[in-house]
């Protein structure tokens, strides 16, 4: 074929530029050590990129909200830990104040050390996080939970469980109201309470009891009713809900020996001590109590002098509700550093598996985008080669012209 | 002896033109366009002188140039389609980059905004996750608004394109007009000979004319090059020019289209009818690729937009008040064709976001019904009366005014919404963390007290959807005989299942466990709960549901499949203008090995001419020692 003079140059110098800017290519993804520089390069990698990127920004935030989720639990921690070493005191200190040996001004002492503690709970109860926000308020944060009132302490706060997503199906309580953890907590044995009453004049001191048959219970009020006649004392129990008059005793009404076991509808108890004649026990369903309340409580019979019988017996009462009742406070708690406890373990799981997770975006990400360098360097070297071959060519056929050899 | 100088004398001015042609062709080697030119050398003939018939000497019969049609045409056809894909790469490789980019694109501001979501989730009475999450909005939305501001940019420059474009095509048609009458003229008076040089002219015009659109020529014998595009509209004819004019779309002023100028006024060309060349390339990237990029970014825009609104406003702000819309968005931008009679106002509305596509709609009035065209693909939607839903998107008209048969109305359903995007918080309280309810098991909210309930019993913290209007007062469920019996009469009394939803006002939860009777369960308005974040747990979840194209994809893919499709079609683009370019150096070797001067070659002409020449002058120089000899005769 002819070839123009024209062409040859034109042809020379597109092939040279074309070996040039493949030349510019190559180094530019050498010198940023990606594969791809726009998405045209390979657009199904550059989308598949951009949706791995996305996946491992939204897996660093899931890490990043597990740390607040663990920052927060162990705080919660730290304060439940306090708290049940603080009930466990409590406990110990009702045990040793039920020793007979002590005096009422003894007793004081342990009164004493049981309002301390009570201003403990109470700080406890109101923990605020590094940022001053109250730990046990539910969501209202802001609002100090647990006040000191009059009649007692009241809760501001809610029955909030704060949530965060800690992976892309999980999300997570960040916290436990203080609602649940000092508040709600079943008195008496959890089911129902036997409780001597306030103008029994005898030595009766109902046991916390228990429950035999749980599909006998009726969650009704019950009363148990001592009478003394002819030196023999027997009681007759009556459901109060359904016979308010007192109309028709039960069947498990009877003589009475004082420890004698009293069971009826599904539940039992006994009664130890002398009941006197006209003393009534009232059964009634468990109900919620704050840890305040039983502290508070607690002190009061602790307080109060136990010159006779009666007295002594509403302290043995009293000191056994209390027990009872800062056991119920241990179970609740622990349940809920339990469920706590749990959380973080998850987390842990979460961790190492966002971990794994990530991991494998970033060898994705590589595999997507990342360049070869060895093959890259290879191709550069090779490029290099042939341009330089093709400069040089270029310019001996340049040179040769007819027009040289006419003289 | 006459007549050997009359021959001598024709070899030389036969060498003299071969000289002066090669010395043409020397210097005019790499002039554009230029075909290399042969002298056409015959023998004058003989003359009778008895024995025989005696040669005369030579004659220069003509001065060819070396050029073929079907070479050129080839050449010219592989140049208008080069063009068009050259150009369509060069504005394409502008955006290719743009969305994908890690520091510019879209993705890192979409990720951090979510991020701030998410902060604020952990915290949500923190002031700074508060402002943290308003400022990565404000940036959020200045993200959106300078990929739409390039867009527009590279919308802008597309026109200024159209306007060069189709100045150039005005200009070589003059000019291959004018070209046209010289020829006619220079071969008349030129019995018959053409003028090279001025065909040469001619011919590169409409190489680059071709450049420019796509024309077909046909040579008409006496009066020239007839050219002409698309269906047929003729550009040159002659020594006649038409002119091709620049105009704004009917229905979108900022968009140029390409008008012909005739004596009744000025037609519209439909896009369709322009193609190749660099204007065609410009009226393919903008319908192929710059339409679709700036829909399809205002879409995610729309979209993200709408369901994080939707999402705020059933949230409940720092202040206590239910949540206002977090962004600004503009919503479908409809315009009536400049050419319509009627006075109808037909409007459209975003009923469902999800449903949108990245497609324009025509709404066409043709006197009976309205057909609402998707652009995308053409697909129709008759309809005789308005409102009526297509794609998400509520079409209708408002006031009195009707519709002539012949109206059109353009409906563009997100095109304004990446540039018109704004956060539309102005405060950082304003930002609804919190849900806008509280339940409660055994206590009245706010409680004071520990829990009144015997059973174990829990409810669920419970969540609102988009049928929530307000809640004023609480709302107590009593537990009976295994029956649930609300204070207001709502919900209705119902048989007691645990775990099983229930729903009233947009509000849905559940109670679990085991009631006891009396037991109370209350679902009141959340007043103070800074420390709640559910609204924002429920808005960062938005980051990984699939919400548009009919719940398939997240934000996040429906951008990667922008960037895909951009980044596709470059690739498709810049792999066919490779292909056309080899074609193309294939054409044009083809033709340069016919046309094009090689100088070696033109180093042997002058050889051969030079040799002829002194060869010629030989002869004439024998005839004269002939006639001196002739002369010493007589002496």
């Amino acid at each position: 074929m002819r070839i123009s003079t024209n062409s040859f140059y034109e042809n020379a110098g597109g092939k040279i530029s074309e070996l040039q800017s493949s030349l510019a290519q190559k180094q530019a993804q050498i010198a940023t050590g990606r594969r791809i520089q726009t998405p045209s390069d390979d657009p199904v990698a550059a989308s598949a990129a951009l949706d791995v990127k996305q996946a491992d920004g939204v897996n660093t935030q899931f890490a990043a909200n597990r740390d607040s989720a663990k920052n927060a639990l162990n705080l919660q921690e730290t304060a439940l830990t306090q708290y049940t070493d603080l009930l466990q005191n409590i406990k110990t200190l009702t045990v040793a104040a039920g020793n007979g040996a002590l005096d009422d001004s003894q007793r004081k002492y342990f009164a004493d050390q049981l309002n301390n503690d009570y201003q403990s709970l109470l700080g406890i109860a109101n923990t605020q996080d590094s940022s001053g926000k109250y730990i046990f308020a539910g969501y209202k944060n802001t609002t100090q939970p647990f006040n000191q009132t009059a009649t007692g302490v009241n809760y501001a706060g809610d029955q909030g469980q704060r949530l965060l997503q800690v992976s892309t199906s999980r999300q997570i309580a960040l916290n436990d109201s203080g609602d649940a953890v000092f508040q709600n907590i079943r008195t008496g044995n959890g089911t129902f309470v036997a409780a001597a009453g306030a103008a029994n004049t005898g030595s009766g001191i109902a046991s916390s009891g228990s429950v035999t048959d749980a599909s006998k219970l009726t969650g009704d009020t019950y009363s148990v009713d001592f009478t003394i006649a002819g030196g023999v004392t027997s009681f007759k129990v009556f459901d109060v809900t359904k016979d308010p008059t007192k109309s028709s005793a039960l069947a498990a009404s009877g003589p009475f020996t004082p420890g004698q076991s009293i069971a009826f509808d599904g539940l039992q108890f006994d009664i130890s001590g002398t009941p006197a004649s006209g003393d009534t026990f009232a059964v009634k369903p468990s109900s919620n109590q704050s840890i305040f309340q039983t502290v508070a409580d607690l002190i009061t019979t602790l307080s109060a002098s136990t010159a006779g019988p009666t007295a002594k017996a509403n302290l043995a009462a009293g000191l056994s509700v209390a027990n009872n009742n800062v056991s119920s406070a241990l179970d609740s708690a622990l349940t809920v550093r339990a469920s706590g406890g749990a959380r973080l373990k998850e987390l842990d799981t979460l961790d190492s598996e966002g971990a794994d997770r990530g991991l494998q975006y970033a060898t994705r990400l590589s595999s997507l985008q990342d360049l070869d360098y060895a093959k890259a360097i290879t191709e550069l070297t090779q490029q290099q080669v042939t341009l330089q071959a093709a400069q040089q060519s270029f310019v001996k056929i340049a040179n040769l012209s007819l027009f040289d050899y006419i003289k | 002896m006459a007549n050997i100088l009359g021959v001598g004398q024709s070899g030389l001015a036969a060498a003299q033109v071969g000289i002066t042609t090669t010395g043409h062709n020397i210097t005019n080697a790499s002039t554009p366009g230029y075909s290399r030119q042969l002298v056409i050398q015959g023998s004058k003939g003989g003359q009778q002188i008895g024995s025989g018939f005696q040669g005369q000497g030579t004659d220069v019969v003509a001065i060819q140039r070396s050029y073929d049609d079907f070479t050129a045409s080839r050449v010219n056809a592989s140049q208008t389609s080069k063009a068009s894909l050259d150009t369509y790469n060069a504005q394409i490789s502008q955006i290719d980059n743009l969305f994908a980019d890690p520091t510019t694109g879209l993705s890192p501001t979409l990720q951090d905004f979510f991020g701030g979501i998410q902060g604020l989730a952990a915290d949500p009475g923190s002031a700074a996750q508060r402002q943290t999450l308003l400022s990565s909005g404000e940036s959020l939305v200045s993200r959106f608004r300078s990929l739409d501001g390039q867009l527009g940019q590279i919308s802008d420059g597309v026109n200024k394109q159209i306007l060069g474009s189709v100045t150039n095509i005005n200009s070589f048609s003059q000019q291959i007009a004018k070209l046209n009458d010289s020829i006619v003229k220079a071969t008349a008076s030129g019995s018959g000979a053409v003028p090279n040089d001025l065909l040469d002219q001619r011919d590169l015009l409409v190489t680059q004319l071709s450049k420019e659109v796509k024309v077909n020529v046909s040579d008409q014998p006496g009066t020239g090059y007839n050219i002409s595009i698309g269906n047929g509209q003729p550009l040159v004819i002659g020594n006649a020019t038409f002119t091709l004019q620049v105009t704004p779309s009917v229905t979108d002023q900022n968009r140029l289209e390409v008008g012909y100028l005739t004596p009744a006024g000025l037609t519209r060309l439909p896009e369709s009818a322009v193609t190749g060349g660099n204007l065609g390339g410009l009226f393919d990237f903008r319908a192929g690729t710059l339409d679709s990029a700036r829909n399809e970014l205002g879409r995610v825009a729309y979209g993200l937009a709408s369901q994080i609104n939707d999402q705020s406003r059933l949230g409940l702000d720092q202040n206590g008040v239910q949540g206002k819309n977090f962004f600004g968005i503009p919503g479908p931008q409809v315009t009536a064709s400049s050419l319509n009679t009627g006075n109808a106002s037909v409007g459209a509305t975003v009923t469902n976001a999800s449903a949108l596509t990245a497609s324009d709609y025509r709404v066409a009035f043709d006197g009976a019904k309205y057909n609402i065209t998707r652009l995308k693909d053409n697909t129709v939607v008759s309809s005789s009366s308005f409102p009526v839903t297509v794609d998400g998107i509520a079409f209708a008209t408002s006031g009195t005014g009707v519709s002539a048969a012949g109206d059109s109305y353009l409906v563009r359903p997100t095109i304004n919404a990446a540039s018109g995007i704004s956060v539309a918080l102005t405060d950082k309280t304003e930002i609804a963390a919190a849900a806008p309810i509280v339940t409660g098991a055994g206590v009245t909210v706010p409680s004071t007290g520990p829990s009144t309930n015997g059973g174990n019993g829990k409810i669920s913290a419970g969540s609102v959807d988009a049928n929530f209007t307000s809640l004023t007062a609480p709302v107590t469920l009593t537990f009976n005989a295994g029956k649930l019996t609300s204070s207001t009469g709502v919900p209705a009394t119902q048989t007691y299942v645990s775990g099983q939803n229930i729903t009233f006002g947009g509000i849905t939860f559940n109670i679990t466990g085991a009631p006891i009777n009396g037991d109370t369960f209350t679902i009141a308005p959340n007043t103070t709960g800074v420390g709640d974040g559910r609204n924002a747990v429920a808005l960062g979840a938005l980051q990984t549901k699939p919400l548009f194209d009919n719940n398939s994809n997240t934000f996040a893919s429906a951008f990667g499949l922008l960037v895909s499709n951009v980044g596709n079609k470059a690739r498709e683009v810049s792999v066919n203008a490779a292909a056309e370019a080899k074609l193309l150096s294939n054409a044009v070797a083809l033709q340069q090995s016919q046309s094009g001067v090689n100088l070696d070659e033109e180093a042997s002409n002058l050889l051969r001419y030079q040799q002829a020449y002194q060869a010629a002058g030989k002869l004439m120089q024998t005839a004269g020692t002939l006639f001196d000899v002739l002369l010493g005769l007589g002496r």
